[in-house]
């Protein structure tokens, strides 16, 4: 038996048969290559070494917030630097559902949608009214705004102590079965945002996002109900960031507003978004477990002064790597007709 | 021929400057009007009031018939009112059949249109307008003359019926102006729009317009034909300077 590769063939020979796969790069973009990866990786990880599986869920989780900000970035031609204040949305609300009315994941899933919405929609007219520094700047603030107000409000949000005994959001008895399913779900999310923002990606609600996203004005001359598009691509994204939030309270059994709404958390999401690939959807995967690894990598290697030099190694990136990871193979390619992010505002 | 726009005693100021005063025109169907007047003389305000893009003041804005002073710009756009800018303004990070897929998909009404149809359409207008060959180029990498048949390809995907074309000419070199001037005749010729054309250069307006309105200072000084404003001594007075309307 023989195995050669010969160009952009891989050839293996045995006896005097002989079989050839071509493993052409455009064959390489084949979804279900990378999803298939994707699902395989927690199982050997659940086999193989199970510590691991907290930073695979961080990493999908990273990712599933990232994309749904990619679609909001590129639909209101804004970048809204708060995204995680929907996830504090989400996940205040699953939780006090959870704590006060004894609810289960499933019931306080609808609780974090309707969260959701509600503040996805009050915020959506931002896109609208406010635009470059102001919109980033004022996105920027209501987090912080919320963090406050979790302070002022302890009796409800208990403060920076945060809400416990949220139900688990999956429990079979075993700690580390439990943990790959979590696992399991949370790719199964992020697969989901990922399918969704890729369909939208590839609809005819792709142009009118494009093009709001080079030239509002234009795009409302030739046609495109600007607001429209503006308040869907803010609200639905908001809705399942807000749902993340609700994935955080059940997994944790508890949620503080202290560890998602601070700036932190967001630069990190922001991190994921940039080093992925300039809010390239399939790039936001790519970020989202570099990220989750790069900084478990930093914590065992460095300890206390891993939260000083990831930041740094992540600036060297953004400097070094403009197009993000994902740009190494995305070459640009004319033919695409897909939006792709350039937020100058 | 059946009226199609109608403009009433629209007005405009910006602050303390009176951008458009008391203004009054009527463009008939499948008619050429030239609008002119020297630079700051409220050409492109009103347009940008009758496209939607700037509140008017007073007055108002009939197209076919109906009102439309307070309709919102996309919605003039599908009724079939639609521009070209005065400096391109392209989607610099579109390829050239995406910019005017853009315009297919969207500007006028179409029953169960796909992203695939609209991109047919847009191969069509491309050809139309001598694009074809540069359907996949990104609109920040295009020519300035390429750029004017990209908004012109752009603005017909919308299927209009009244269709604006601002200054045309700014900025090309006569050999390439010209190749515009015909494109924008043979463009009223196959699709039948209707077309007000501002234009600074006169010998344009003199070929291609069936009638000319002149503004100065935000106001309409003169309309007629365009050998007789060519020969309205208030005119040159106007364009030669030493007049105040």
């Amino acid at each position: 038996m023989e195995l050669e590769v010969k160009r952009e063939k891989l050839l293996l020979r045995a006896g005097t048969q002989k079989f050839e796969w071509h493993i052409e790069p455009r064959y390489w973009r084949m979804p279900a290559i990378w999803i298939g990866l994707l699902i395989v990786l927690p199982i050997f990880i659940y086999i193989v070494y199970p510590q691991l599986l907290p930073t695979i869920i961080d990493a999908n989780l990273l990712a599933a917030i990232a994309i749904p900000l990619g679609w909001m970035t590129i639909g209101t031609g804004r970048m809204n630097f708060g995204p995680q204040f929907y996830i504090g949305a989400g996940g205040y609300a699953a939780a006090l559902a959870s704590i006060h009315l004894g609810w289960g994941p499933a019931p306080t899933l609808l609780v974090a949608l309707v969260a959701g919405l509600f503040f996805g929609l009050l915020m959506s007219p931002l896109s609208i009214i406010a635009g470059g520094l102001y919109y980033t700047l004022l996105t920027l603030l209501f987090p912080l705004v919320f963090l406050e107000v979790t302070f002022i409000y302890t009796d409800i949000f208990k403060g920076d102590v945060g809400l416990f005994g949220v139900l688990p959001l999956i429990s079979v008895g075993n700690f580390t079965l439990n943990q790959f399913l979590i696992c399991m779900l949370a790719l199964f999310i992020m697969l989901i945002y990922l399918l969704i923002v890729d369909k939208l990606l590839r609809s005819k609600f792709a142009p009118q996002m494009s093009a709001i996203n080079d030239d509002e004005e234009v795009a409302e001359a030739m046609g495109v109900n600007v607001k429209k598009v503006k308040i869907i691509s803010f609200t639905i994204p908001a809705v399942m960031m807000a749902v993340l939030g609700w994935f955080y309270a059940h997994y944790y059994g508890t949620f503080a507003g202290i560890t998602y709404l601070p700036l932190s958390f967001m630069l990190k999401i922001l991190m994921v978004s940039m080093i992925g690939g300039r809010v390239q959807i399939y790039g936001n995967v790519i970020g989202g477990y570099f990220i989750a690894f790069l900084e478990l990598v930093l914590i065992m290697l460095l300890g206390d002064y891993s939260p000083v030099v990831f930041p740094i190694i992540l600036l060297i990136l953004l400097l070094t790597l403009p197009e993000g990871l994902f740009g190494l193979y995305r070459k640009r390619r004319y033919r695409e007709y897909l939006p792709t992010l350039h937020v100058r505002r | 021929m059946s009226e199609i726009l109608r403009v009433n005693n629209v007005s405009k100021h910006f602050g303390g400057l009176m951008a458009v005063s008391d203004v009054s025109l009527s463009i008939n169907e499948g008619e050429t009007v030239g609008l002119m007047g020297p630079n700051g003389a409220g050409k492109t305000t009103l347009v940008n009031m009758i496209t939607g893009k700037y509140d008017v003041d007073a007055g108002d804005v009939q197209f076919m018939g109906h009102d439309i002073t307070k309709v919102p710009t996309y919605q003039r756009c599908h009724l079939g009112i639609t521009r070209t800018y005065q400096i391109p303004r392209p989607f610099p990070e579109l390829t050239a059949i995406g910019s005017v897929a853009v315009s297919a998909l969207h500007g006028k009404k179409r029953q169960n249109q796909s992203f695939e149809d609209a991109l047919t359409d847009a191969t069509h207008y491309l050809e139309f307008c001598g694009l074809f060959s540069k359907r996949n180029v990104l609109g920040k990498d295009l020519t300035l003359y390429e750029l004017r048949s990209l908004e012109l390809a752009r603005a017909l995907a919308t299927t209009p019926k009244l269709l604006f074309v601002d200054e045309v000419m700014a900025g090309l070199n006569p050999g390439e102006a010209m190749k515009a001037v015909r494109l924008i005749e043979r463009a009223k010729e196959e699709f039948g729009v209707t077309i007000l054309w501002i234009e600074h250069v006169m010998a344009v307006l003199m070929k291609a317009a069936q009638r000319v309105v002149v503004l100065h200072y935000g106001k309409k000084i003169a309309e007629g034909l365009p050998q007789d404003i060519a020969n309205d001594p208030f005119v040159i007075e106007c364009y030669l300077g030493s007049c105040h309307a």
